[in-house]
């Protein structure tokens, strides 16, 4: 992750700041910064977001392609994640540099979505063992400042409200093979659930206690991160612990939690500003990357 | 997707033989005994045979086998790092590298190594960082490599106990060993140290609760190192699996000391007659 110099004075500053629950910037141990979201972003995707959380920002787009399903589930369609780390984020991540960060937050990605619930996949297929929706997701960090992990599960979350999965009929051709054929009609879409879609909350240690949001400069005064990924419900799909240090199975459980506990907190207002965000229509004043 | 180029490889479109057998896989049934009868709901660990000092180039090694699950494992160093940034001049650098030999799963895997592998490796650096004294060897480098012979279940967890093993007998200063446990939650019901089967076995009629769990623990300290889980669980259970993983490596931490002990008692030179 990108990362910045902290000398021992601010360190201690940050230190003894969340000791007493104030943080650099004002906020409290449990709160997240300003966070703006906007879908439909891109218009040669099937659905979009934008998320700006404080100073990071994530694009995802996602790209629905028909392909042939997996032989072991036959009916039902998949995901793919891809996160690309652009060099416009840190010069750190110029040409391969960013690989090591794009495979670990792919990876746990893939880790967040590999249960029944998160995604209906039965409603990807499109005939049993030989054509299925395949929904590319792919992941763009534009700017870098701490706790990707959130901004890009709030943005995959916004992108799957807004994919609009064209309609396709089967008909069966002269010789007796299948022919897909799209619907004409632009707006004869198929829509996702995304009700049980997780949100990830990171919760960095720091000192004796821990913060949700860390900006760069509180991830360098913290060495064990907890990564937990949360329903709408208040069940856990993933958990991970990250960083090079060790922790205490009681803050364990005390970081899982308030982890459990802020990500529920997450989902009512995000599904009601998309819903409101869906309603505006064609009306909505688009603010795209300039705002 | 990385190919292979180095090998004569079969037809594009093989498959597995498994996906055309008739009989369906057999689902555990959540209530019962297990098959190879152990426990429910209990900490049953699987027996573990453990050797150090297997490969004699390496400067430490370990073999670990608990049930058919078979890792070894080798490590490499202190050696001079090959890149000098600022961070080096004043701690070590671990690098860690898992693999499976294609031979291992049920279904043949490649040597490339998939993102699977590159994951799990990643976890095997976050669960043993902790625990060496990287401070102690400045501006050097030590290598830890696992290779999985045979998965059957349970491969994070018994990887980061072989190589804190192997750490351990190559004489690499740690603050404590690191044991790993997982579980794998089914319904109400868990399994301590799964095996392949009842970790791919995709589950009972409820779909509640299901998921699998790794901690990677330091006995001596009380801290988690690592800490692992997917699936879908509530949050009370994942703490109840997180107290069950804490005791199974207590259970084995014994086992691992003796083991250790051995070894360096084969090691060392025997006492003077005089």
């Amino acid at each position: 992750m990108a990362t910045v110099q902290v000398s021992e004075a601010e360190k201690v500053y940050i230190l003894h700041g969340i000791r007493d629950d104030l943080r650099v910037d004002g906020r409290g141990c449990e709160d997240y910064r300003h966070m703006e979201i906007e879908t439909d972003v891109v218009s040669n995707t099937d659905g979009s977001a934008k998320v700006t959380l404080g100073h990071t920002a994530v694009l995802v787009g996602i790209k629905a392609e028909i392909g042939k399903p997996r032989p072991m589930v036959p009916k039902e369609g998949y995901l793919e994640f891809f996160v690309d780390c652009s060099a416009n984020a840190t010069p750190e991540f110029e040409g391969r540099g960013g690989e090591e960060l794009g495979t670990e937050l792919s990876n746990t990605l893939y880790k967040v979505f590999n249960n029944k619930k998160s995604v209906d996949l039965r409603s990807l297929c499109i005939s049993a063992g030989e054509h299925c929706w395949v929904l590319y997701v792919d992941v763009l960090l534009l700017q870098c400042d701490g706790n990707l992990y959130d901004a890009i599960s709030i943005a995959i979350k916004a992108a799957l409200f807004n994919t609009k999965i064209p309609r396709v009929h089967i008909s069966s051709d002269d010789e007796g093979g299948k022919e897909i054929e799209l619907s004409d009609d632009p707006y004869d879409c198929m829509r996702l659930n995304v009700e049980n879609v997780p949100c990830i909350v990171t919760l960095c240690k720091v000192g004796h206690r821990y913060v949700v949001d860390a900006t760069l400069q509180e991830k360098a005064c913290s060495v064990a991160s907890l990564i937990i990924s949360v329903t709408h419900k208040g069940t856990v799909t993933c958990m991970r612990k990250v960083g090079g240090g060790s922790l205490d199975p009681e803050s364990v459980y005390e970081m899982t939690e308030a982890g459990k506990r802020v990500g529920k907190t997450l989902h009512a207002p995000l599904m009601k500003l998309l819903q409101e965000e869906e309603s505006l229509g064609t009306k909505r004043q688009k603010v795209g990357f300039l705002g | 997707m990385p190919t292979d180029t180095k090998r004569v490889r079969g037809p594009e479109v093989s498959q597995s033989p498994s996906l055309f057998s008739c009989k369906p896989a057999a689902v555990l049934p959540p209530h019962g005994p297990r098959a190879d009868g152990r426990q429910r709901d209990q900490v049953d660990v699987r027996p573990v045979f453990v050797r150090c000092g297997l490969v004699s180039q390496a400067k430490g090694s370990a073999y670990i086998e608990a049930g058919n699950t078979k890792l070894m494992s080798c490590v490499y160093g202190p050696r001079e790092t090959e890149r000098k940034d600022e961070t080096d001049m004043k701690c070590g650098r671990l690098t860690t590298d898992m693999r499976f030999a294609p031979f291992s799963c049920p279904e043949r895997g490649s040597w490339i190594q998939g993102s699977q592998d590159k994951d799990l490796s990643l976890m095997l650096h976050e669960s043993l960082q902790p625990a060496v004294c990287l401070h102690k060897y400045p501006r050097s480098q030590i290598e830890v490599n696992v290779m999985v012979l045979e998965n059957s279940g349970s491969v994070l967890a018994h990887a980061v106990t072989c190589a804190s093993l192997a750490l351990a007998d190559a004489g690499i200063e740690m603050y404590d060993l690191v044991l790993g446990c997982s579980i794998r939650q089914d319904g109400s019901s868990h399994v301590v140290d799964p095996t392949y089967m009842e970790e791919n076995s995709c589950g009972s009629v409820s779909s509640e609760n299901q998921g699998g769990l790794t901690v990677a623990f330091l006995p001596s300290l009380n801290q988690i190192s690592g800490l692992q889980s997917d699936g879908e669980m509530t949050e009370e259970t994942l703490t109840a699996g997180v107290r069950t993983c804490i005791e199974g490596c207590y259970k084995l931490y014994p086992v691992i000391q003796q083991a250790l002990a051995k070894a360096v008692r084969r090691a060392a030179a025997p006492p003077s007659e005089s």
